[in-house]
């Protein structure tokens, strides 16, 4: 909620009322039913699934080769098969969003019609992000099976868990913010998804590139560079460890891109 | 209902709109004329409330098109050019859609969907999906879009564009029935159409008003010739006679044919020759199997117009 609030007072227009919440309503049922009408929500949910399945058995096998110092959860949020589904989920949730619309003339429609621009990106960005949710629920069911199957032999810590899915949320409305930024730059749904998972993995390059480079910089700028970088984010989460900052620090950069989206959706009013 | 004062639009440094100062009474119909990319959708989207002016001002019903841009796309019903709607969407659906973000509730929103549906005639398509119908469907949905919320003030952006002459004659019978709600502004370059719809006609040319009236006035006070067409039996080429008669411009002779001679003749549209002709013929002894007169319909209007520069308007 406070999201919406900080929106309606950037643009000093009048108090939340009931019809404007019933705006937003009517066009995030709109959204959330685009993406399952159209094979998009499937492709990904299958997508997650099978490469969550795969990472999940890379983490089986770390544990059952060595005796090893993570846990179950963190062996399965470093696989490289995690990192694979993660860069190609966003540009596919978002690159619909603002370029079919521009396409189609749609957005005309739909400007003309008694909606204010927050409420169109607010919706856009709430359904892909009900969807981002959404995908990761299966990956949940590989860690209570294997609890299942083994009988509570293997440790999975609960802590960890919540973690791991905490900081995935906020990583992932990042992103999704950046996709939505993206999808509205262009009419072109390629061109949308390219643009997207650039900004998407260049993010997450800049954090690789002080660990890989880390030691022959200065400490200070470690210490900056840590700040954004999602691998040790995740690394952090995965082990239990709540570390507000980075939790801030997404979802600050999330509130920045809407604001963006925002803008360029009305840049026609402003373009005198 | 509607108040245009200086509107200007530039995009880019190009004046799409220049200037455009006009007004609509409730309950009129007035139609927008002009070619490709005279400013007509421009001006349109600006009174819908989709984009701002450069400079000017825009009412409609007393609100500033900017300023209180909500206010007004709530008493503005729509319909872009080339009827942009989502293609995955069944009719039903995607009215309720469009109902629901309009401010329709309840039971009013079912009452309403079906009675613009039945309006529109597209109840029998209500289940389709959207992507698949036709083009004169998909005009006629985008048109029950624009009427779903009872809005006071009709822009409809080429609403026959693409249809087929049942269709064309379906919608102008729409509109008529309209009237009795709405004020309509709409835009065509089917001059047609507008003879036969409007109340009033603007025509804009390079984003300035070239003209504005009503069609019969339009085609009458203008420098327009209307034709006449005479087929007589003589046995000499009399064109030179006919081009003597007052205010004859011009003699075509189209056909000959045994005997009989088919002349056209242009002449000055507020003149009607057609006695002096007639006069002349029995003075001659040729006799006439043809006389009539061609009134200028607004196509010669525009045509003339629009090769006119802007510094000859005829209508200052």
């Amino acid at each position: 909620m406070c999201l919406w609030n900080w929106r309606r007072r950037i643009q000093g227009q009048g108090h939340l009322d009931d019809e404007t919440m019933r705006v937003f309503w009517t066009l995030l049922k709109k959204e959330l039913r685009a993406f399952f009408v159209s094979p998009v929500a499937y492709i990904v949910l299958a997508l997650v699934m099978v490469l969550g399945g795969v990472s999940f058995k890379a983490a089986l096998s770390v544990l059952e080769s060595a005796p090893s110092e993570g846990s179950i959860v963190t062996w399965t949020f470093h696989a490289q098969w995690f990192w694979l589904s993660y860069f190609f989920v966003f540009p596919l949730l978002t690159m619909r969003l603002f370029a079919e619309e521009k396409k189609l003339g749609t957005l005309e429609t739909l400007f003309t019609a008694p909606v204010r621009a927050w409420q169109v990106v607010g919706a856009k960005f709430t359904a892909a992000m009900v969807l981002y949710a959404v995908i990761w629920l299966p990956s949940l069911g590989n860690f209570w099976l294997l609890d299942w199957i083994t009988g509570g032999k293997v440790e999975i810590p609960v802590g960890a868990l919540r973690g791991s899915y905490l900081i995935l949320f906020a990583m992932g409305i990042f992103n999704l913010a950046m996709g939505c930024f993206a999808s509205s730059l262009t009419s072109n749904q390629i061109v949308a998804a390219v643009i997207s998972f650039t900004m998407s993995v260049l993010h997450f390059l800049l954090g690789v590139f002080a660990l890989v480079v880390g030691r022959r910089l200065p400490e200070s700028m470690v210490e900056a560079v840590h700040y954004v970088a999602s691998v040790e984010h995740i690394r952090l989460f995965t082990q239990g460890l709540i570390d507000t900052r980075p939790l801030i620090y997404y979802a600050s950069l999330t509130l920045l891109f809407l604001t963006l989206t925002h803008q360029v959706v009305e840049f026609r009013r402003w373009k005198l | 209902m509607i108040h245009v004062h200086e509107l200007t639009k530039q995009y880019a440094g190009r004046t799409a709109v220049d200037r455009l100062s006009f007004d609509v009474e409730a309950g009129e119909i007035v139609g927008f004329l002009g070619p490709n990319g005279a400013g007509k959708s421009t001006t349109m989207r600006i009174l819908s409330g989709y984009m701002p002016p450069t400079s000017g001002m825009a009412l409609v019903d007393g609100h500033d098109v900017f300023r209180e841009s909500l206010e007004v796309r709530r008493k503005v019903g729509y319909m872009p050019e080339m009827a942009p709607l989502y293609h995955d969407m069944r009719v039903k659906e995607y009215l309720h859609f469009r109902a629901e973000l309009k401010g329709l509730r309840g039971r009013d929103l079912r009452h309403r969907t079906g009675e613009v549906m039945e309006l529109c005639a597209v109840t029998d398509v209500r289940r389709r999906v959207i992507g698949n119908l036709s083009k004169g469907f998909k005009q006629r949905v985008a048109l029950a879009d624009a009427l779903i919320h009872r809005p006071k003030l009709l822009i409809l952006d080429e609403p026959t564009n693409g249809l087929d002459p049942t269709q064309i004659r379906g919608v102008r019978e729409l509109l008529r029935s309209l009237r009795e709600q709405h004020t309509i502004l709409l835009s065509t370059h089917i001059l047609h159409e507008v003879e036969q719809t409007c109340d009033r006609v603007i025509m804009i040319h390079e984003g300035k008003i070239q003209a504005c009236d009503t069609p019969r006035n339009l085609t009458r006070s203008l420098r327009a010739t209307s034709l006449v067409h005479v087929e007589l039996q003589s046995a000499t080429d009399v064109a030179k006679e006919l081009e003597a008669l007052p205010g004859v411009r011009k003699v075509m002779t189209s056909k000959t044919d045994k005997g009989w001679r088919a002349y056209a003749l242009r002449v000055e549209s507020q003149t009607d020759i057609r006695e002096s002709v007639l006069d002349l013929a029995t003075a001659k002894g040729w006799r006439i199997r043809e006389l009539h007169r061609q009134l200028p319909t607004l196509e010669d209007v525009f045509v003339e117009l629009a090769a006119a520069d802007s510094g000859a308007r005829p209508f200052g």
